[in-house]
């Protein structure tokens, strides 16, 4: 079995360009800008004290040679506790205004993120896979994240000793300005050479963990699977590659690291050496003094740890810039609009009657392939039609495009206010009662209990440990198929819509289940509109209205008993199914 | 495996199992720091031997020296750092697959209560936080040995400078240990809150069909946005703790820096050390201010680590949720007879059921909670409280759970494909290549695969989702049909698949496991029909058995149950 085969025939989601980061960050900060500035104007403040420091050493080295007296180095002394204090302080004020306001930004990018994500449509969600959706969301948010708590506020700090500091040194003598500056070349050469190699590594290595990540969902997820089908070894092998890969790229990280924190050390040495060869000089020929000189080579060497941070934050930044345009991508979706699921598209509109108007539909999943061929269909108000045909007909589409969350490829839909009960059962990870209000947010617990009325449920919730508060879903209570089925229908019953489509919503339990299901169904069905997915024929014949497909074209359509009158398609299914069964008696 | 699994053996087993490359790193790190500390050293001895007295040929001497030192100091960080590394990558590699493995285990009882997305957190983000103490540790080892070097260098300087260092380095460690603590104590629900958070989205993200034909994404939206705002709670907090504890780092440093200048430069008015000395002293104060900063970024990621360690641990020692069963226990042979003899488990009240060897055995549970069960006890995914499932006599309890599930393989309505092709999926569980096209044949799936455009080589998403219900259960059918067990339990095989088609399914299956052990729950009479003879459970319970034709003619509850 290919272990590559989870990644490859995919397009991912869009990544957002450079201005569409910026609006996306700007957005938020709106409103916010006082603290920010409070808290740089803070990180200047505690940087500039820091700078104090090298001064005030110098003042001492000078008392000592200008013999001064062991008293007058007291004064020096003082400023520098008064310098620890006011960086200290500013930066605990600094830090958290800062902190304060990119987590707030953070927790806003986040929730707009998942927003969209669910916004998404879903046919460009399953081209793009869930591996990709679910990266950015965890290591991706988590990379901005990192940036935001981490390598912007010591960004900030480092640029800020930097300038400082070098402006102290130019205030000593513009010439020891002058002698750092060859330790420049060096350092731009190396932050050229590194960030070049380091954003396809850290590219190609976030990927690599998007892949495991993946991989570690698909295991937990299906695990009864695995082991149902002592698919174990398979399993810990995919996982073991994707583990193999995460650690051959985390070397080849270090190794690009390691070489660019050496070539800073000759960046370093230069540096060093070219200030202490300069105040040589300048005090040989009498236009500086010790003190200077000495405060010279101790802002220089201060210098060292800020420089490495900065150049090494350049590609933090860089990728956690990355990270933020593929987040961004998500929230801005701008460019993709015509293939949003909104409701009012041009090939969409509201019904103004309660019913529904399907007019030329096609659909085609991949190009050349069409699944639903020029489909027209009218359901009157109230009407309940059963779609049927067999597997690969068309059915799902046709509905799940009715229900407006698929879209035609061509043609128009009129429908008005409708849900979609699908045969892909979620029980969402929460309490039942969460679960419900999912589809009626304010639904109070009377609702909640009329609607498990309505499809036959209340016994069952109400035999569960906690009740309505008991939770479901993954991690919690385990509901069977039928259970999740009926929860599914009170969700539809809640929504309250003037149309209703149901995918095979009665069949994923079997029919023993079904028989209950299906009295729920026709429940939850009352009042409304209905477009019915039917599997079972006898689904069909309880319907208003037939319509059969057959490779994605409407081929005959009518109530059940002119249609078996007929002696059509639909007629030679009823023998086939009826048939079979009537032999078996 | 006896001594329980707690978070501080996690810990420690991953630090011990890579003390090669923890201890190199520490050495070559030290290494480092030396190099480092001499700096502000050799800067000092320029100052004394060539700024003040104008020497040149000592300036050349004494730069070169400080050539040498920067040479060694970056040899030493580049082979530490990858040592380090490694020490880091491998730990963090071998927690993930210790995780992987506890889930995979045959045993199951791992996810019990855990979302998939924490799952994956655990084998992911928290095994990079333990992985990452074996970085941090040899750095704080680096760090104490750098502070070290500078008190030594400063004794040398001055004895009393140097005690100053000795004696005030400890008391200030241990104010930035006590700062610590709380960043500790946020650490664990904060990570917990995130974890639950993100867990939130991916459930939520999972899903997303639901939510959409419900029109509940706005509903779905506000959820998160609760969870996301209770995550932010938790870290405004954190970030609080956390700035307070940098910003006191800072001045509990800049205050010993003032003190070290105040005793270093009276003794230098006083003439006992050299204006180079002075020089030494205040610039190695400075630079201890870097070890002293590592120490605070090692306590907290030991911190972090120490969390996550014990949530791996957590899961680690999770119990099994079936026995072991007898290692020596010979394989299910290839025809076996299958009984169940007084089985209780969930809604079962002792259910006896033959099936004889090579006899197909349909079993229609009027309700579907019976059904769930029967399919967990043959499964092993439980072991029944009370009763037995016996396969040619022997206890199914009595094999290991992998032993057990190769000869009853139980094809359950609820299974998942796998990323994959279909073909892969198909033979995912086939000892043999020979049975998977007749495999495919028989549960119609290469009809599937004759729609899609790759074939049965499509590449298969999102666990299949982009196949309709039909189209996955048909793939997961196949896949079972391949494997080709001594025993096979179809639970529900073709509930979302259409009359014409299920008639063909029916028949290929049943051409399939001729002569082979096959019990089919299902309620479906066109699978029912093929059956050799039918078993009715009711209440938990056997209430009726017969052929499908001779029960639906004469039992009316099996009536009302298979013609729905």
């Amino acid at each position: 079995m290919s272990a590559d085969a989870g990644t490859s025939g995919r397009t991912i989601l869009p990544v957002a360009d450079t201005r569409a980061v910026r609006a996306a960050i700007g957005r938020p900060l709106r409103g916010r800008r006082g603290v920010l500035a409070l808290g740089l104007l803070a990180l200047v403040g505690s940087a500039a004290a820091g700078t104090l420091v090298p001064p005030l050493l110098g003042r001492i080295v000078d008392v000592v040679v200008g013999r001064q007296g062991a008293d007058a180095v007291t004064d020096p002394v003082l400023g520098l506790v008064g310098a620890a204090l006011a960086q200290g302080l500013l930066a605990v004020v600094g830090m958290a205004a800062i902190a304060r306001v990119g987590e707030q930004v953070l927790a806003a990018l986040r929730e707009r993120f998942v927003a969209r994500a669910l916004g998404l449509p879903l046919a460009r969600l399953e081209q793009a896979g869930a591996g990709d959706l679910t990266s950015r969301v965890t290591s991706d948010l988590a990379l901005v994240g990192d940036a935001v708590r981490q390598a912007v506020p010591d960004m900030a700090r480092g640029a800020l000793v930097i300038v400082l500091s070098l402006g102290g040194l130019a205030l000593l003598d513009w010439r020891f300005f002058v002698a750092a500056l060859v330790a420049v070349p060096v350092q731009v050469l190396t932050a050229r050479w590194y960030v070049r190699r380091s954003s396809p590594l850290y590219r190609e290595q976030r990927e690599v963990g998007g892949a495991q990540q993946q991989q570690l969902l698909d295991t937990a997820g299906g695990i009864a699977t695995v082991r149902a089908l002592d698919l174990h070894d398979d399993h810990g092998d995919r996982v073991r590659s994707r583990a193999a890969d995460v650690v051959d790229l985390a070397l080849r990280v270090v190794r690009l690291q390691t070489g660019f924190f050496g070539r800073l050390n000759l960046a370093e040495f230069l540096g060093v050496a070219a200030v202490l060869a300069t105040g040589f000089a300048l005090v040989g020929a009498g236009t500086a003094t010790v003190g200077t000189a000495s405060a010279a080579a101790l802002y220089f060497i201060n210098l060292f740890t800020p420089i490495n941070e900065v150049l090494f934050l350049l590609d933090t930044l860089q990728s956690a810039g990355a990270s933020l345009a593929r987040v961004v991508g998500v929230v801005d979706r701008d460019e993709d609009t015509e293939d949003t699921d909104d409701a009012d598209g041009h090939d969409r509109s509201a019904s103004p009657d309660g019913g529904v108007r399907v007019r030329g539909v096609s659909h085609a999943y991949t190009t050349g392939h069409e699944v639903l061929s020029g489909v027209d269909l009218d359901l009157a108000p109230g009407e309940r039609l059963a779609l049927v045909g067999a597997s690969g007909a068309g059915k799902t589409t046709l509905a799940t495009i009715v229900a407006g969350v698929h879209r035609a490829s061509a043609g128009r839909v009129e429908v008005g206010d409708v849900a979609m009960v699908s045969q892909e059962v979620h029980v969402f990870a929460g309490t039942v009662a969460e679960d419900l209000r999912l589809a009626a947010p304010g639904a109070t617990d009377e609702d909640l209990w009329a609607a498990l009325d309505v499809v036959d449920a209340r016994g069952w919730v109400a035999g569960l440990p906690e009740g309505l508060r008991t939770v479901v879903g993954t991690g919690g209570h385990t509901l069977t198929a039928a259970q999740a089925q009926q929860l599914a229908l009170a969700r539809l019953v809640l929504a309250d819509p003037a149309v209703a489509v149901l995918d095979e919503a009665t069949a994923e339990a079997g029919s023993a289940g079904a028989r209950i299901l299906e009295a729920a169904a026709d429940h939850s069905l009352r009042g409304r509109t209905a477009l019915v997915v039917a599997h079972r024929l006898s689904q069909a014949a309880a319907a208003d209205r037939v319509a059969v497909l057959d490779a994605g074209v409407v081929v005959e359509h009518g109530t059940h008993d002119e249609l078996l009158a007929a002696g059509g398609r639909y007629a030679e299914l009823w023998a086939a199914g009826v048939g079979r069964v009537a032999s078996g008696r | 495996m006896t001594a329980p699994i707690t978070g501080p053996r996690v810990l420690r087993g991953a630090i011990l199992d890579q003390r090669g490359p923890v201890s190199a790193a520490a050495l070559l790190f030290m290494g480092h720091q030396a190099g480092e500390a001499l700096v502000p050293v050799l800067v000092g001895t320029v100052v004394d031997r060539a700024v003040a007295s104008g020497d040149t040929g000592a300036l050349l001497r004494w730069l070169a020296v400080l050539g040498l030192d920067f040479l060694v100091l970056s040899f030493c960080y580049r082979w530490g750092a990858r040592r380090a590394w490694l020490g880091d990558v491998r730990a963090d590699q071998r927690l993930r697959l210790l995780v992987a493995d506890r889930l995979l285990d045959p045993r199951g009882g791992a996810e019990t209560g855990r979302l998939p997305g924490e799952l994956a957190n655990l084998a992911v983000a928290d095994a990079k936080r333990v992985g990452v103490v074996n970085f941090a540790v040899p750095l704080g080892l680096a760090a104490l040995a750098a502070m070290l070097v500078a008190a030594v260098s400063l004794v040398r300087i001055s004895v009393p400078l140097g005690l100053l260092i000795l004696l005030g380095t400890p008391p200030l460690l241990l104010v930035v240990h006590f700062l610590g603590v709380p960043l500790q104590r946020r650490s664990g629900p904060e990570q917990e809150r995130a974890a639950r958070a993100s867990g939130v989205a991916a459930d939520l993200v999972d899903g997303v069909r639901v939510l959409k034909g419900l029109g509940a994404v706005p509903a779905a939206v506000a959820r998160y946005e609760r969870a996301s705002q209770e995550a932010l709670g938790a870290t405004l907090g954190a970030t609080r703790v956390q700035a307070g504890y940098q910003g006191a780092v800072l001045a509990a440093n800049g205050l010993f820096l003032a003190l070290v200048a105040l005793v270093g430069g009276r003794l230098a008015a006083d003439g006992q050390i050299s204006i180079g000395g002075l020089v030494a002293a205040v610039g190695l104060a400075q630079f201890l201010i870097t070890p002293l900063q590592m120490l605070g970024w090692v306590n907290g990621r030991i911190a972090q680590g120490r969390a996550s360690a014990a949530r791996i641990a957590g899961l680690l020692a999770a119990g099994p949720a079936v026995a072991g069963g007898d290692p020596a226990a010979p394989p299910v042979p290839h025809r076996p007879a299958l009984a169940l003899h007084d089985l209780h488990h969930g809604s079962l009240r002792g259910v006896d059921l033959e099936v004889g060897a090579g006899e197909t055995v349909g079993v229609v549970a009027a309700d579907p909670a019976d059904a769930a069960a029967l399919v967990a006890c043959l499964a092993r995914e439980v072991d029944p409280a009370r009763g037995t499932v016996t396969v040619e006599g022997r206890a199914l309890a009595a094999h290991p759970p992998r032993t057990a599930r190769s000869g009853v393989l139980v094809a359950s309505h609820g299974a998942e494909l796998f990323s994959g092709t279909l073909r892969e999926n198909v033979a995912a569980a086939a000892r043999d290549p020979a049975p998977v096209a007749s495999a495919m044949a028989a549960a119609q799936a290469d009809q599937v695969a004759d729609v899609l455009p790759d074939g049965a080589e499509t590449l298969l998403r999102e666990q299949g989702r982009s196949l309709s219900g039909g189209q996955r259960q048909r793939v997961a059918l196949a896949r079972a049909l391949a494997a080709d067990a001594p025993v096979l339990v179809l639970h529900d095989p073709t509930t979302a698949i259409d009359g014409v088609t299920e008639i063909r399914i029916a028949e290929g299956v049943a051409g399939l496991r001729t002569d082979r052990t096959t019990l089919v729950l299902a309620t479906s009479p066109a699978l029912l029909a093929v059956t050799h003879r039918v078993v009715l459970v009711v209440d938990g319970r056997v209430a009726a058995t017969g052929t499908h034709a001779e029960l639906v003619a004469s039992h009316p509850v099996y009536r009302s149950a298979v013609l729905g």
